[in-house]
């Protein structure tokens, strides 16, 4: 080693190149290896001790994957898009020196795939499943989830995010006993609620010795996640009661008809949250998926007397409480000092006053969320951006806020996404955060505000300083023309997503501004747009597809076009970027549906219909046909 | 014992003097071990590092050392120290990569650390003309071969 004549990158020792290439992730780690000779056999030779090994945002081949996951006896985290891998890519997948592992996507595995995990993966502290066993034909069987719990002795973190009410039905309860006593979070993607009931009572059945002492199911559980038919109060109660050491529950419903009474949540269910007195945080969302339902039988004696015992509560989300008024969410915000989340979806009844004298309060909320809360008005607004510290504002479907909430929310310097899709607002409003946040903001959605036009694309983008902004959604704007886009790419805000879905007048001319776009002298032409998303805009011909090639939009992963225009040259696109995710039907694109932008829930994945949600996963694999077999296993699946 | 601490003089590989306290330079293990197997006043002379990198080396040595101190009177903060190694590492590129040499031959983990993780921040999500721009990489790949490791890798980058 001589002093001063390194120059360069290529020219350190290997053993340093190594140290780097460690810190980085396995897509990097593969370009970084196409730029020299040097990098490829440090890539090559770092890959049998790479403790990480990520790819989330393609759903890669066996074929792909094989050779950068050779023998390495460090892998302690593997997270994969498992679209296009099935059983046979298990042997290749699991290692014993996994600890963290987290397959989404995994609709062609079998349930063999959670047996080998209890036989190979014995070290596993946290283990995510997503979408097991979807695909017709395949099956899961209990032995298999009784195999996954009692081989993996340490695990700590469990989700399950399938339906496991297809396999989970006698016996369950034992099946439970077998997870690792260290087991303290659990996410199940659907349950039903009896199950949930059953499975936590202390009652076997109706022949149990009374001196028999059953051991306490999943004792340990401190965060519990759950979706099911029906929350009910047996429910609530039972995990309530069962769960002493809970801090974290999370329940959300969808209910297929109008739930009876036997199968509700009512004012006597809420009483009994909290027993044990830990819970931080809570959530209750009953979803509008298949059925236009609310919690009826819910009203405000139902919240004063669960805020009666969650003094210490700091996040509450409560979704379709219609009957609660003002006063119940009131007690809410003057009850729980420590409340830093506040979320309220379809609060019909809620109205300014409940924020009239929150300034009162010594309450710090940052991550506020009001969405179809229809009375709500500017006033509210005045009112809450008092909590200087707010980072998500979520306003969405909120008709009655306008340019005056804007004017007060441009004071929040700390503000990093914000959402006001159906909201009332207009360029005026929008040239209140010119000056201010639009520095800070993130995330900012304006989808369906009808009346914007350009003139709000130049208050936002023209001559601003430094922005942060990376996603952006400006769908449902039937203003917007490419002019606005046009400012939107001379002024180099580093966006990775922009949507702008249904807007007639977007056309060709967006396209090639945007691939020409440069973000900064570090990267090249072809800008920085990771998800674009241009579903039913008027303009779009065929001569966009010529720009939407390589080697223009280098990161796109996420297009959403119309397919039905021009099926043929879509299908040459897919057959040149391989890697990219075409969506033709008008699904929503996703980066990270499983991440929950802290459960701000920007894409509203739970409002999807659960068959698009389905369809959208297999995005640009099958042809017509498969998809139409398809769409009929779903419609089996559903009952 | 000592009333002053005791001071270590170190010389770089251009004939440049320094003096430290004892505790700063043994934020090297190198030069901690060297002191421990000499133990006279003599200089320790450092070929490897350069003057000009061997004062930011020991101005980062200083900061953490009395960083160090304080934090045991709950004076400051991890915030402000790692806002002060995010402006130490705003350096042009030769620098920084000196800067790995000298932290790997002194054996100065953090600082190893905090510049390696600087150069991947540089690297990473970057298309691999974008990293060959970045850090003036010379392609000795021939063309036959970029094609081919190019299409291996396509997807990390498309």
């Amino acid at each position: 080693m001589e002093s001063g004549s390194v120059e360069s990158l290529d020219q350190l020792p290997p053993a340093l190149l190594a140290t780097i290439m460690t810190k980085l992730d396995i897509s990097s780690i593969c370009s970084l290896a196409v730029t020299a000779r040097t990098f490829n056999s440090c890539a090559s030779h770092i890959l049998s001790f790479l403790p990480n090994f990520h790819i989330l945002d393609i759903s890669p081949s066996t074929e792909l994957i094989r050779p950068l996951l050779p023998r390495n006896p460090f892998l302690q985290s593997l997270k994969l898009d498992c679209g296009q891998l099935n059983d046979s890519s298990i042997e290749l997948l699991l290692r014993p020196s996994l600890q963290e592992l987290c397959l989404h996507n995994c609709a062609d595995f079998s349930g063999k795939l959670l047996s080998e995990i209890g036989s190979r993966c014995k070290d596993i502290r946290s283990l995510f499943l997503g979408s097991v066993a979807e695909k017709r034909g395949r099956a899961i069987h209990i032995s298999d989830l009784e195999e996954l719990l009692g081989g993996c002795t340490q695990l700590e973190a469990l989700s399950l995010m399938f339906d496991i009410s297809l396999f989970l039905r006698h016996n369950f309860a034992r099946v439970w006993t077998l997870a690792s006593e260290k087991l303290t979070s659990l996410e199940i993607g659907y349950i039903s609620s009896v199950t949930v009931t059953e499975l936590l009572s202390p009652n076997v059945g109706p022949h149990q010795c009374p001196n028999q002492i059953r051991p306490s199911i999943l004792p340990g559980i401190q965060k519990l996640l759950l979706s099911v038919d029906y929350i009910t109060d047996t429910m609530v109660g039972t995990i309530s009661k069962g769960l002493v050491l809970l801090t974290h529950l999370e329940l959300r419903d969808a209910p297929l008809i109008e739930p009876r009474i036997t199968f509700d949540l009512t004012n006597s269910g809420l009483q009994q949250i909290n027993q044990h007195g830990k819970l931080k945080h809570l959530s209750l969302i009953r979803s509008q998926e298949f059925h236009i339902t609310y919690f009826k039988r819910v009203n405000d004696l139902g919240i004063l007397l669960m805020a009666d015992k969650c003094a210490n509560m700091e996040s509450i989300c409560l979704g379709g409480f219609c009957r609660v008024t003002d006063s119940g969410f009131k007690t809410i915000l003057h009850s729980c000092s420590r409340l830093y989340k506040l979320k309220v979806s379809h609060g019909s009844q809620l109205t300014d006053l409940v924020f009239h004298d929150i300034a009162a309060t010594s309450l710090s909320l940052t991550h506020v969320s009001l969405r179809w809360c229809n009375l709500l008005t500017n006033h509210a607004i005045r009112s809450l951006v008092c909590n200087m510290g707010l980072k998500v504002l979520d306003l969405r479907d909120c008709r009655n806020i306008g340019d005056e909430a804007l004017r007060a929310i441009g004071s929040l310097c700390k503000l990093k996404m914000l959402l006001l899709d159906g909201t009332d607002i207009s360029d005026v409003g929008i040239a209140y955060l010119q000056h201010g946040i639009i520095g800070s903001l993130v995330s900012l959605s304006v989808r369906g505000c009808k009346k914007l036009t350009d003139k709000c694309i130049s208050a936002l983008f023209d001559g601003s300083s430094k922005l942060q902004l990376e996603e952006l959604d400006l769908s449902n704007l039937p203003n917007l023309s490419d002019n606005g886009v046009l400012t939107l790419a001379r002024s180099r805000v580093p966006i990775s997503e922009l949507r702008m879905r249904q807007c007639p007048l977007i056309g060709d001319t967006s396209v090639m501004a945007l691939a020409s776009m440069q973000v900064d002298d570090d990267r090249g032409h072809g800008s920085s747009l990771r998800l674009l998303d241009l579903y039913n805009c008027g303009g779009i011909t065929q001569l966009s597809f010529r720009w939407l090639k390589k080697p223009y939009f280098p990161r796109l992963r996420w297009l959403g076009v119309t397919g039905s225009v021009n099926r043929d040259i879509v299908d040459a696109l897919a057959r040149n970027r391989p890697f990219l995710h075409v969506a033709c039907r008008g699904e929503e694109l996703g980066t990270d549906p499983w991440n929950d932008l802290d459960g701000s829930d920007m894409h509203d994945y739970e409002e999807l219909d659960e068959l698009e949600q389905w369809l959208q996963e297999r995005e640009g694999e099958s042809d017509d046909e498969e998809m139409e077999d398809a769409e009929d296993d779903a419609f089996v699946v559903m009952e | 014992m000592k009333s002053t601490p005791k001071k270590i003089i170190l010389r770089s590989s251009d004939k440049e003097i320094f003096e430290v306290v004892e505790a700063v330079a043994m934020e090297s293990q190198t030069i901690k071990n060297l002191i421990e197997d000499v133990s006279s006043d003599d200089v320790i002379p450092l070929d490897n590092v350069t003057a000009r990198i061997l004062a930011k080396v020991l101005e980062y040595c200083k900061k953490h050392v009395d960083a160090a101190a304080a934090n045991e009177n709950k004076n400051t903060t991890d915030d402000e120290l790692n806002a002060w190694d995010a402006d130490f590492v705003k350096v042009d590129q030769n620098t920084l990569v000196d800067l790995i040499m000298a932290a790997n031959f002194l054996n100065i983990k953090s600082l190893l650390d905090l510049t390696c993780k600087t150069v991947a921040d540089m690297i990473r999500g970057k298309t691999p003309e974008e990293i060959r721009q970045t850090f003036n990489i010379k392609n000795d790949y021939t063309p036959e071969e970029e094609e081919e490791v190019r299409r291996e890798n396509q997807w990390a980058f498309e």
